[in-house]
This record gives structure tokens, sequence and C-alpha cells, in this order.
């Protein structure tokens, strides 16, 4: 789960790390009570789950009530990356000049099979840009995943990226962030920049948090920091039928299987198909049925899908219980575009005779994944697909 | 002979007593595998459809002699029942279970390879996980410890398998199977980003298994696990090693299913890999029956 750079700042005070205080707004007024009650020039950020807020215009400093106000009512409303701005944090603004700004991070790293440790003297850019033009300005360290970070490791790493200020302090947010990673199941966390002021003192201006979905059962008290509104409303709907889904951009052929990696496949032979796949849909192992039915459903339901393209190797799962999910469908009303199956595997002939008996040109089997794929191809791009 | 697990291993099953367990349990005995006991702590002294079940790990060992445990315990005590089998001296355990956190992985991998280095350091056989999030291994015609189905792995093939991927591993046995050719021993690696075997970790295996020719490996986005390997072969193996890249069209950013398969900057992405296993000299199959023909050239050549 993201956490907004607002929520993300949250848990990172919870674990004493130095965090520059903001206030959430979610329309121009608020933003200039907030500006009253700073009195001062402040930053109005959008809050949105994508990276390069700053580059879209989602990011402006004003220095004044008024400036504040205009930004705020450009900023609220926004699109960035297909992504609707409804909050805006409003915090202090701070003299970059008058200081340095730094970069640490952690992630999950499965080449070490813990977190690295990531710190950087440039500051302020997207760690992405620095590792692409100047990588050597990156220092790595692989964090302990049972002691965590420990002071004189982050000092170690500290020096290495060349930080200048208060060692002590700046090591000490280093271990603060570690413990929060740990303890909050982190994906990702960053603290980016890391602003050290002309005293030396370290001072977080901005986040970035994302926590493990597998350990969310024991994050209970961090739940309501999913905002179901910045989620695509299929993923809502298929995160409640327990589906692994992904809504993918352009895409006009519904994809669904049985298996993470038949399904990743799939993709593939949909794109070489020369279509545009919409969707990852997995269904997971032994699927009944009512687990299809409810599958079809849900991509049927996406504007975006001209044609669906099922792809089951049955191992677990009967191809005839999804032959009786995709026929229930139909039968229902719900099942209006064309379905190609290619269902190998347990109990395949059975599924044949149910499709032969229902004779439905809305649905047809293929021996194999890429005939199916072809002709889910074929008729999304015949209906004038994206 | 086939790696890792053969007709004589003897398995143990935590979590035996839960609906998956149990249902692949049968599944397993089904296949001819040695299931001797399970172990669900409370229900020690039960007997579960013919099997004594133990309070502990440590127990169903010594009285049964086991030396694999396949794990189906939920995720939230997952890692622990990983750590409970290595210490219990368990030298391969097989964990099934998806969706445990990161970060007891991280914690649970770590102290497996401390085990495993100290068993070996006093002469034992040493300690490995294999998983989580994977459908486990199987040497054809002599013991499954995992929960693909049976009827593909019946007949034994000179085909080694390695995958991070379930479905995609059946499919690749099945046309091995279908084009006459059958494979020696599948290993499932998993899907996680914190898995205890990697792919460089299994090839040194099959490069010295009489009974395997030639391995396939079936990868996917994320991660460097296929670019190691492709160093490891080129540096190591006189076998010849077949690829298949799963996700090659998935876009960066968006978790494919797999907690692993998400490309993150510039790692994890097709290129790197398609790159790696070119410079190894490794083919890599566009599609899944393109497999079936780069392992005929490779044997041929």
């Amino acid at each position: 789960m993201k956490l907004h750079e607002y929520q993300g700042k949250e848990v990172l005070r919870q674990y004493g790390v130095n965090v520059q205080d903001g206030k959430v707004a979610t329309t121009p007024e608020e933003v200039q009570a907030i500006y009253k009650e700073y009195g001062q020039p402040v930053v109005v950020k959008a809050q949105v789950h994508v990276g390069g807020r700053g580059k879209a215009g989602g990011v402006k400093f004003s220095s004044s009530e008024e400036k504040a106000v205009e930004n705020a009512k450009n900023i609220l409303g926004m699109d960035i990356k297909g992504l609707t701005v409804n909050k805006v944090l409003v915090t202090k603004a701070v003299d970059i000049d008058a200081g340095t700004e730094y970069y640490v991070g952690m992630i999950v790293d499965r080449n070490v099979q813990s977190y690295t440790l990531m710190a950087s003297a440039e500051g302020g850019m997207e760690i992405e840009e620095v590792a692409a033009a100047t990588p050597e300005k990156i220092i790595k360290h692989r964090v302990d995943p049972v002691t965590g970070l420990r002071p004189y490791e982050a000092r170690e790493v500290a020096i290495k990226a060349g930080f200048k200020g208060n060692l002590n302090k700046i090591a000490d947010m280093m271990v603060k962030m570690s413990k929060a990673a740990f303890e909050r199941d982190a994906v990702l966390v960053e603290i980016n920049p890391l602003f050290v002021d002309a005293d030396g003192t370290p001072l977080a201006l901005d986040t970035k948090f994302e926590i493990d979905d597998n350990a969310m059962y024991r994050h209970k008290d961090v739940a309501h920091y999913r905002e179901l509104a910045a989620e695509h409303p299929l993923e809502i709907e298929a995160s409640e039928y327990g589906f692994a889904y992904v809504k993918l951009d352009d895409g006009n052929v519904g994809v669904l299987g049985n298996g993470a990696g038949i399904v990743m496949t799939s993709l593939d032979v949909v794109n070489r198909a020369g279509a545009k796949p919409a969707n990852f849909l997995d269904i997971g192992g032994g699927a009944k049925a009512d687990v299809v039915y409810n599958a079809v459903k849900l991509v049927s339901k996406d504007p975006d899908v001209k044609s669906i393209f099922i792809n089951i190797f049955g191992g677990i799962t009967r191809a005839d219980e999804v032959a009786k999910g995709v026929i229930k469908a139909l039968e229902d009303g719900i099942l209006t575009k064309p379905v190609r199956m290619r269902i190998a595997g347990t109990a395949e002939d059975e599924a044949k005779a149910l499709l032969n008996e229902k004779n439905s040109d809305l649905i047809k089997m293929y021996p194999t994944m890429f005939e199916a794929a072809e002709e889910a191809a074929k008729d999304a791009n015949a209906a004038g697909g994206k | 002979m086939g790696i890792l697990v053969d007709k004589n291993s003897k398995v143990i099953v935590q979590g035996m007593t839960g609906s998956e367990g149990a249902k692949h349990s049968r599944a397993m005995k089904d296949f001819g595998t040695q299931v001797v006991a399970g172990v669900t702590p409370g229900k020690g002294g039960q007997d579960f459809e013919g099997w004594p079940i133990y309070n502990s790990v440590a127990e169903a060992k010594e009285k049964h002699g086991a030396n694999v445990s396949i794990i189906f315990v939920p995720p939230a005590g997952a890692a622990d029942a990983v750590l409970e089998a290595a210490h219990a001296g368990i030298p391969l355990i097989v964990l099934i279970t998806e969706g445990v956190p990161t970060v007891d992985m991280m914690r649970a991998v770590q102290e497996v390879k401390q085990l495993d280095a100290e068993s070996k350091a006093k002469g034992g056989q040493g300690v490995r996980l294999i998983g989580g999030n994977c459908p486990g291994l199987v040497t054809n015609g002599q013991a499954k410890v995992g929960i693909m189905p049976n009827r593909i792995y019946e007949k034994p093939g000179r085909i080694g398998l390695i995958s991070r991927s379930g479905t995609l591993t059946y499919e690749s046995a099945k046309l091995l199977n279908d084009a006459g050719m059958g494979t020696s021993t599948t290993v499932g690696i998993g899907g996680d980003p914190v898995i205890g075997t990697t792919f460089a970790d299994v090839l040194p295996m099959f490069e010295a298994d009489p009974d395997t020719d030639a391995v396939v490996l079936i990868g996917e986005i994320g991660g460097a696990d296929e670019e190691a390997a492709a160093e490891y072969i080129a540096q190591n193996m006189k076998k010849p090693v077949v690829a298949f890249i799963s996700g090659r069209s998935a876009p960066a950013g968006k978790r494919m299913g797999h907690a692993g398969a998400i490309i993150m900057g510039d790692v994890g992405t097709p290129e790197s890999k398609l790159a790696a296993f070119k410079k190894a000299n490794v083919p890599v199959a566009d599609t899944m029956p393109e497999i079936i023909d780069l392992v005929k050239k490779a044997l041929n050549q």
C-alpha cells in the first residue's frame, strides 16, 4: 500500500524522525487558513500516488496568501498521470540555499535478501535519475534484517556519501527510518530531500513510504490510509473478490487466467497478436464456476475491453467449471463481448461438450493460447478498440 | 535419480490438518511420496486419515526419520514454521504458503543460511529452504513435495526444470512430455521477492545430476536472479540451458500478481535479462512451444 507524503511523514514521526510540519487541505479556503496560521511563505504539494509531482506542476512555492490560494485552486482537481488531486499538503517553506539536500532510502532488495540502504549527496532529485546519470554517487549498504541498521553503520554510509553536518543526528535519523521500515513492513521508504540546515541539523522535507500488502494484517492502525478514491474502481471490486487484478492503460483485450505466470505470459501473447491487454487478472488455483463468473463479470464491466481472452492450464482447476462460469455469465446477460478461450488440462472434453451444446458465437475454445489470443485480438481490433 | 527429492525422501507436512495441507497430503501420497506424518501444534496425538499428527517438527522427525518438510501454514505463522523445521534439523524445507510478509522472509532466509553454514561446518548435510510462494518440487515417478498436478510428472524424463511460476511450470512440463522428452526433477523456486533458493542455487545440482541432460529455466520480470543465473551458466555449466521470460510486455512499476514480478527503475527489465542470457549463449524462447524446439536443437548439438 502506497502512502501519501503526509501519511508517510506521520509514520516516520511516530519513530522520532524530525519531519517538517505541514497540514492537509482539500479546499483553497483551508489552504488560506493554514497560510494565516503559519504566517510565512509555504509550499503547496499535491498528494497523489505518482512520482514526478513537481514536474507536473503539483508542487508550488507560495510567497503570499494570494499566491497560496491561487496555487491551491490550480493544484486541487488537477490530473497528474491519470490521478485526480483531492488533497494538498501545505508546509512551511524552507530556504533550501541556507542548507544542503541529501537522499536516504531503504528498499527491499531481492539480490541481498534484505533491505538495501541507499544514500546520496545528490538530494532533491529522483533517485532513479541519479542512478542513471551518476550511479557512483549512490552509496549502497545491506541492512541486516535481524539487527536492523546500527548507528555506526549509518555514520559509515553517511561519510562515504559525503554528508556534511551533525553526523550523529543524521545517522540517528537513518536508524529511526530503518526501525520504521522493519516495524512497518516497508517495501520502500525514502527521505528526499533530507535537508541539513546551517547548524547541521537534519530535517525530512519529503518522504515516500510503501507498506507490504502481505503485512497489512499487522498494521490495522494505518489501514484507513488506503484511499479507495485513489484506486481504479475495478481494482477495488477485484480486491473484494480476492483476485490479483491490475488495470493496464490503453488496452482492448480483457485477460484472465489461473496463476500469475500464465497471466503474465497471456499479456505477452496478446501483445504479440497485435492487440493490447486491458488488465491482468489471476483467478488463482482450483477456481469453481462462481469464481470464473465473477472474473468474467469484472472484466466485462471495463469499457476498454472489447474481447476477452481466457487462458487456463487446468491442473487443480477444472476446464468444465470454467466453461460453466462463462456460460452462466452469458445466460445472465452479463457477457456481451466475445470470449476466446484456451483451456487445457483437466476436464477439457467436458468443457468442450458444454460449449458445443450452448453453441454461441460469443464463446469459443481454441487448442492453443496463440490461436485464442489471435482471435481475441482480431475481435477487439475489429470492434474499434484502442 | 534427479535432484533434492526421490523415492527415499521421508516427508512431513506442517499444517496437514488445514484444507490445503490435507488436500495436498493426499495428492502427494497418491503420487507415491512417502508422507510419514503431520505437524499441527495442539493436535499432537491425533490420527489424521491414517497419518499421526505431532505437536512439533522435532518430535515428528525423531519418530519417523523425516528429512523433508512441506509447509502449508497460513502467512502469519509461515516464517516461524520454517525456523522450527530448520532448528529441528530438517535438511530440506519447502514453503508453499503465499502472502508471507517480506520482512519475515528476510529474517527466516538469513537464519536458515546461518544454520546451513553451521551444519556444513560440522560435516552435516546443511539446511535448504525452497520458496515461499512456490509450487514445490517433484522428481518424476519418485516423489512429489508440492502442489503440482500429478499426472504431468509420472513418467521420468531427462530435462531439469526450474521456474519462478507455478502454472508455467506445469505447462512447460506438459509440453516436454508431449514432445516425448519429459522432466527429471522440477523445482518451483517461488514468486516472492525474498526466497530461500534461487536459479543459481539449483543449476549446479542439475549440472551434477546424471539423469539430467538439459535444463529449462522459466524466469519472469523483476529482480536480477535471471542475470545471476546467466552468469553462473556462462562460467560453470556444460549442459545446455534454455530460458523463457514471462511478463515481457508488462509496464514498469506494476506488480504482476507475484510480489517479486515488478520492474523498479532499471532493475528487473526483460531487456536486461535477454541481454544477460544472450551474453551467456543461452537461447531464450519467445513462446512456450519454442522451448521445445530450442531444447531439441541444444541436445542435438
